[in-house]
C-alpha cells in the first residue's frame, strides 16, 4: 500500500503577525513558519498505518516557508520519501491553485490513500482535499479522526465526527483523499538527536512544477478587526431609557425625519 | 591443644576441616567469579584515573565511615562491626590457618599480647553495635528499612560469630587453668572479657571438668559459623561488605553537576538494556546495603511518588540476576527475551520520570552509588522511543523551537524589563563588565517578572555595568539534559555558547540556579576559566561585602531559607545568600532539612514540564512550606531560585498556610532594605 501525505507550512501565531505595505498580504520578514496542525496530524496518521500494515509513506510539501525543515522532521519520524514541490511562489496559493498542484503531482504515482490536513489556519474553508479528489476522480472524506485499512488494502474504514458528540464510521474504497482532523495519537515527538542525524544524510527530492495560472479570484485587502469604541452602559427607569436611547440615535443622526 | 587434632571417629578434625574450608572457599570463589563476569557484561567506562585521590575517598568514606556517621544512632553502631569485622577478619584468620595446619604450631592472634585484647574487646563491641542495630530495624522500624529474613540471618550469624569467639576464648582459658592444677591460672595475655567470663565459670565445677570439651566446640562452632558467612555472603545483601569497598574506590570524581554525556550505542542514546549500563553503574547493584538512607531523602519518595532509588537499585539487581547469566551465555542482547531490557523488565516508567534529580539520594549514599546516571541514562533512551508524557513532548517542542518551554517568541524575552524606567544594556552590542544570563523562568513566568526587575533596580542603583542578551538567549539546557534530550541539549548548548562567545562581557550571573549548574559545569567551550560565572546570591553578597550595597533599613521579618538543590547539593553554594540576609540584619532560622540536606521543591529535573502522578498523597514542596511555616517566628520562606519561587507560592496556598507565609526572592528583601 502505498501513501502519499501532504503537508504545508503555515504563519506561527507564536510570533504577532505584520500585514506588508501592500495591505494585501503578510509581512514576510516578520513570518515564522510551523507545519499546519492538522497536516502534522495526518503524517501521524499516515506512520500509524505505516506501522500497522507496512505500507510505504511518501510526503509532498509546497516549497513554501521552511518546508524543508518539516520534510526532515517527516523524515526522521519514518517517512520513507519526502519531495519539495516547487512552483516558485513566495506564499501558498488559494486551495485550487494548490489543489491542481498537487494533482500534477499525485496522478502518475498511483497512491492508494492520500492523506492531508481537513484544514489549515490560512484556509478555514478545507477545500483542498475535496478538490483534490475531484481533479483525481477520487472519493473524498474529511474530517476523519481515525484510519484503519481493510483487508488486502482494498478499503479503508474511518471515523468521522459530528457535532453533538456523534461518530459515524465510514467505509471508504480505496484508493481515496481523506481530510484529518486528528490522528489516533498526538503527533510524535522526534529527538533532536535523530533530527540532527538525519539532516547529515536527509535526501530530500524535488520536484519543480508550472507555477499555477492566474486565478479568478484575488484578496483585494488584508486587515486586521477594527476596534469598536467600546460599550458604555445606560442606567434609569424604562421611560428614561427610551428617551436616552432615541436621544442618542439622533445625535449620531440615525433618526428619520 | 589445637582442636583441629581431635578425631572424629577415624578422621582427623584437621582433615575435616580441609574439606569444609575447600568447599567454602570453592564456593565464594565460584560466586565472586560469576559476581565480576556479571559487572563485565557492562560497558567500559575508565574508573582507573587519579588513583590517589580514589584511595583518599576510601580512607575517609570506608575507614572513617563518614557518610554513615551522618545517623548517629546507626553510624556508631556500624562503624564498631566494621572495624570489629576488620579485626575478626585477623583473628579468625589465624585460627583458620593454626587449625588447618596444626602440626606447625603457628602463632595465633588470641596468644598475642597486643592483638588479643583488641579483639576481646571488640567481640563486646560489635555485639553492642547489634544490639542497637536489631533494636533500631526491629523495633524503631526507620521508613525505608526492610525487615527481611536477609537482615534476620545476617544479625544472627554476626551474633553467633561473637559469642562462640568469647565462649571459645573463655573455656580455653578455663581449661588450660584447669590443667595446669593449682598453679597459677594467670595468662600470659589480657583479654579482659575472656578473662571475666573465665572466672564466672571457673565457679561451676561442672564447667571446669567438661572446659576443654566446650572449648573445642565453640571453636568449631566459630570457625563453621565463619566458613558459612563466607558462602552466604556474597548472595546476601551484605554483598555490600566486600563491594562496597570498590565502589567508593571507583566512584566518580567529576564535579556533580557535570552529567556523563549521553552516548549513543547502536540500540540508541542512553540505556535500555544491561549491557548498556557500564560496569560501574551495574556495581551500584552488589554494592546496595538497601540501607535506606536514598529514600529518607527522597522528596518524590517522601511524598508517596513511586520513585524510590532504593528501589531502582534493588531491581537492577534482581534484573542482573535473572537475566545475567543468560547474557553470559553469550546470546546476543537483541536475540534475548524482553525481560532483559531493563525497561521492559522491572524498572516501572513512573519510577524514572518522578525523579526530581535533586541529587539528595546519591549525596547520602554511604557507597556512592550514582542513582541519577542510571535514571538519566534510562530517561535517554526513553526519549529516543518517543515514549514520553505529553506535556514534556510539549515542553521540549517548544524548547527546540522558541527557546523556551514555554512555547513563547524570543522576541518577548526582555518582556519582564516592561515596567522599568530603564533598559538593560544589549551585551550582544556593547561590551559590558557583567553578563546577565536571565533562563526563561525569570524571563517569561509572569509571577517572577517582580522579582527579576527588582533584581534590575539593584544593579542600576549599585551602577553594576551589566547587559542582557535579549532575544538571543535560550534555554541553557540544564533540566532538557536531565529529562534526558541530549540532542535538544547539545543543540541549545551550541547556540548558546555562540551567542556567548560573540558578546564582549568579563563575567556572568544568573538568577536560576539550575541555569548557573550547567553554564558552570556543562559548558565547557565558554568556561575554560575565562569567566567567573555567578550565582546572583554570591554577586549580591560581594557587593554588600565591598560596601556598594548597603541596608538602609533593616527589615524585621522572621526568615528561613531554602537551599535550591542546584545551588547548595551540587555546587556548595550554601553561605552567600545567609550572607545577604545577614547584612540585611536578618536572624536566619535554619529549617531542620537545611544545606546537603535540604528538600527539593520537586520542580527539578524537568518535573515542572511533566504530568503529575496522581499517586503522592502530598507534594514535596507542601512538605517544605509546611516545615518552614512550623519554625516559630519565621514569616518569609526565602528562596533563591525562580523554580522555588513559583512553586512555593503555589504550596503555600494549597496547604493552606496563606497569610501565615510569604514566599520572597533574597533579591525582593535585598530591594525592600536598600
Amino acid at each position: 500500500m502505498k501513501i502519499a501525505v501532504l503537508i504545508k507550512q503555515v504563519p506561527d501565531l507564536v510570533e504577532g503577525l505584520e500585514i506588508d505595505a501592500s495591505g494585501k498580504a503578510l509581512d514576510q520578514d516578520s513570518l515564522r513558519y510551523i507545519i499546519s496542525e492538522a497536516d502534522d496530524h495526518a503524517l501521524e496518521q499516515a506512520l500509524l498505518i505505516r506501522e500497522r500494515t507496512g505500507a510505504s509513506v511518501d510526503v509532498f510539501a509546497l516549497d513554501v516557508g521552511e518546508a524543508r525543515d518539516s520534510l526532515t522532521t517527516a523524515l526522521a519520524k519514518g517517512a520513507e520519501r519526502v519531495t519539495l514541490v516547487a512552483a516558485g511562489l513566495e506564499a501558498a496559493p488559494g486551495s485550487h491553485a494548490l489543489a491542481e498542484l498537487f494533482a500534477g503531482v499525485l496522478r502518475p504515482q498511483n497512491f492508494d490513500l492520500i492523506l492531508t490536513g481537513v484544514r489549515a489556519i490560512d484556509d478555514l474553508d478545507g477545500s483542498l482535499g475535496g478538490l483534490l479528489a475531484g481533479l483525481l476522480e477520487l472519493p473524498y472524506v474529511g474530517l476523519i479522526r481515525k484510519v484503519e485499512t481493510g483487508p488486502g488494502g482494498e478499503t479503508a474504514i474511518v471515523q468521522k465526527e459530528f457535532p453533538g458528540g456523534f461518530i459515524t464510521e465510514l467505509e471508504v474504497k480505496l484508493p481515496a483523499v481523506l481530510g484529518i482532523q486528528s490522528a489516533e495519537q498526538p503527533p510524535r515527538y522526534v529527538p533532536v538527536s535523530r533530527l540532527r542525524q538525519v539532516m547529515k544524510t536527509a535526501k530530500i527530492g524535488e520536484q519543480a512544477v508550472e507555477p499555477p495560472q492566474a486565478q479568478p479570484i484575488a484578496v483585494e485587502r488584508l486587515f486586521k478587526p477594527e476596534e469598536g469604541a467600546g460599550a458604555s452602559m445606560l442606567e434609569g427607569t424604562p421611560e428614561e431609557l427610551a428617551k436616552q436611547i432615541a436621544g442618542l440615535l439622533a445625535e449620531r443622526h440615525l433618526l428619520k425625519g | 591443644m589445637m582442636p583441629t587434632l581431635i578425631r572424629f571417629g577415624p578422621v582427623p578434625g584437621w582433615a575435616i576441616l580441609w574439606v569444609v574450608f575447600l568447599a567454602a572457599a570453592g564456593i565464594f570463589a565460584w560466586r565472586v567469579t560469576t559476581l565480576i563476569r556479571l559487572l563485565l557484561l557492562g560497558r567500559y567506562e575508565n574508573r582507573f584515573d587519579r588513583i590517589p585521590q580514589r584511595i583518599w575517598r576510601v580512607v575517609v568514606y570506608i575507614l572513617g565511615q563518614r557518610r554513615m556517621l551522618e545517623e548517629p544512632l546507626i553510624g556508631l553502631p556500624h562503624l564498631l562491626i566494621f572495624y570489629g569485622f576488620l579485626m575478626f577478619l585477623l583473628s579468625t584468620n589465624s585460627m583458620l590457618l593454626s587449625g588447618l595446619l596444626p602440626f606447625l604450631h603457628l602463632p595465633t592472634v588470641d596468644e598475642n599480647r597486643f592483638l588479643a585484647p583488641v579483639v576481646d574487646v571488640f567481640g563486646v563491641l560489635v555485639l553492642a553495635g547489634l544490639a542497637v542495630s536489631s533494636f533500631r530495624r526491629f523495633i524503631l522500624r526507620p521508613a525505608g528499612l526492610q525487615r527481611t529474613i536477609d537482615a534476620t540471618i545476617v544479625n544472627s550469624l554476626i551474633a553467633s560469630l561473637m559469642v562462640t569467639f568469647l565462649l571459645a576464648e573463655a573455656f580455653r582459658s578455663v581449661g588450660a587453668g584447669a590443667a595446669l592444677k593449682g598453679a597459677s591460672t594467670q595468662e600470659s595475655v589480657w583479654a579482659p572479657f575472656g578473662n571475666w567470663l573465665a572466672g564466672v565459670f571457673s565457679g561451676y565445677p561442672a564447667l571446669v571438668v567438661h572446659a576443654t570439651g566446650l572449648y573445642y566446640f565453640f571453636w568449631w562452632v566459630h570457625i563453621l559459623t565463619v566458613l558459612g558467612f563466607l558462602v552466604y555472603l556474597p548472595y546476601s545483601k551484605h554483598l555490600h561488605l566486600l563491594a562496597a569497598p570498590f565502589s567508593v574506590f571507583f566512584s566518580r570524581l567529576e564535579h556533580p553537576g557535570m552529567l556523563r554525556p549521553g552516548v549513543l550505542l547502536e540500540g540508541g542514546m542512553g540505556a535500555g538494556r544491561l549491557n548498556e549500563l557500564t560496569w560501574r553503574q551495574l556495581l551500584a547493584a552488589f554494592a546496595c546495603a538497601e540501607c535506606g538512607r536514598c529514600e529518607r531523602a527522597c522528596p518524590s519518595f517522601q511524598v508517596g511518588e513511586p520513585c524510590s532509588p532504593r528501589q531502582l537499585v534493588h531491581n537492577l539487581k534482581m534484573q542482573l540476576f535473572l537475566c545475567g547469566k543468560v547474557m553470559m551465555s553469550g546470546v546476543p542482547a537483541s536475540k534475548l527475551d524482553k525481560e532483559t531490557c531493563l525497561l521492559e523488565g522491572l524498572i516501572p516508567r513512573n519510577e524514572l520520570w518522578t525523579c526530581t534529580t535533586c541529587r539528595a539520594c546519591a549525596n547520602r549514599c554511604p557507597v556512592f552509588n550514582e542513582h541519577l546516571s542510571i535514571t538519566i541514562d534510562l530517561r535517554r533512551r526513553l526519549v529516543e522511543r518517543g515514549e514520553l508524557d505529553k506535556r514534556l513532548e510539549e515542553a521540549l517542542r517548544n524548547l527546540g523551537r522558541y527557546g523556551n518551554s514555554f512555547g513563547q517568541s524570543e522576541r518577548k524575552r526582555a518582556i519582564w524589563t516592561q515596567g522599568l524606567d530603564f533598559k538593560p544594556k544589549d551585551a550582544r552590542k556593547q561590551p559590558v563588565q557583567w553578563l546577565w544570563y536571565l533562563g526563561e523562568y525569570n524571563c517569561y513566568h509572569p509571577a517572577l517578572h517582580p522579582v527579576t526587575r527588582s533584581l534590575a533596580r539593584i544593579l542600576q542603583a549599585a551602577e553594576v555595568d551589566y547587559g542582557i542578551l535579549y532575544e538571543a538567549e535560550r534555554n541553557s539546557g540544564n533540566d532538557t539534559r536531565r529529562v534526558g534530550e541530549e540532542g535538544l541539549f547539545e543543540m541549545l548548548r551550541e547556540r548558546n555558547t555562540a551567542v556567548l562567545r560573540a558578546a564582549d562581557f568579563k563575567d556572568l550571573f544568573t538568577m536560576d540556579p539550575h541555569v548557573y549548574n550547567t553554564l558552570k559545569n556543562e559548558y565547557p567551550e565558554l568556561n575554560h576559566g575565562r569567566h567567573r560565572i555567578l550565582h546572583h546570591t554570591e554577586l549580591l553578597a560581594g557587593m554588600f561585602q565591598q560596601g556598594r550595597l548597603k541596608a538602609a533599613r533593616r527589615l524585621s521579618y522572621g526568615v528561613t531559607y531554602h537551599d535550591p538543590c542546584y545551588l547548595g547539593r551540587y555546587n556548595g553554594v550554601y553561605e552567600p545568600p545567609r550572607a545577604v540576609l545577614k547584612a540585611l540584619g536578618l536572624k536566619v532560622k535554619e529549617m531542620p532539612r537545611s544545606r546537603s540536606f535540604s528538600f527539593c521543591c520537586g520542580g527539578g529535573g524537568g518535573r515542572v514540564w511533566m504530568e503529575e502522578t496522581g499517586e503522592a498523597h502530598s507534594r514535596p514542596s507542601e512538605s517544605r512550606v509546611r516545615e518552614a511555616a512550623a519554625l516559630d517566628g519565621v514569616q518569609v520562606l526565602v528562596v533563591a531560585c525562580p523554580k522555588d519561587h513559583v512553586m512555593f507560592s503555589e504550596a503555600v496556598k494549597t496547604a493552606g498556610l496563606e497569610g501565615k507565609l510569604a514566599v520572597k526572592d533574597l533579591t525582593e528583601l535585598v530591594a525592600e532594605a536598600i
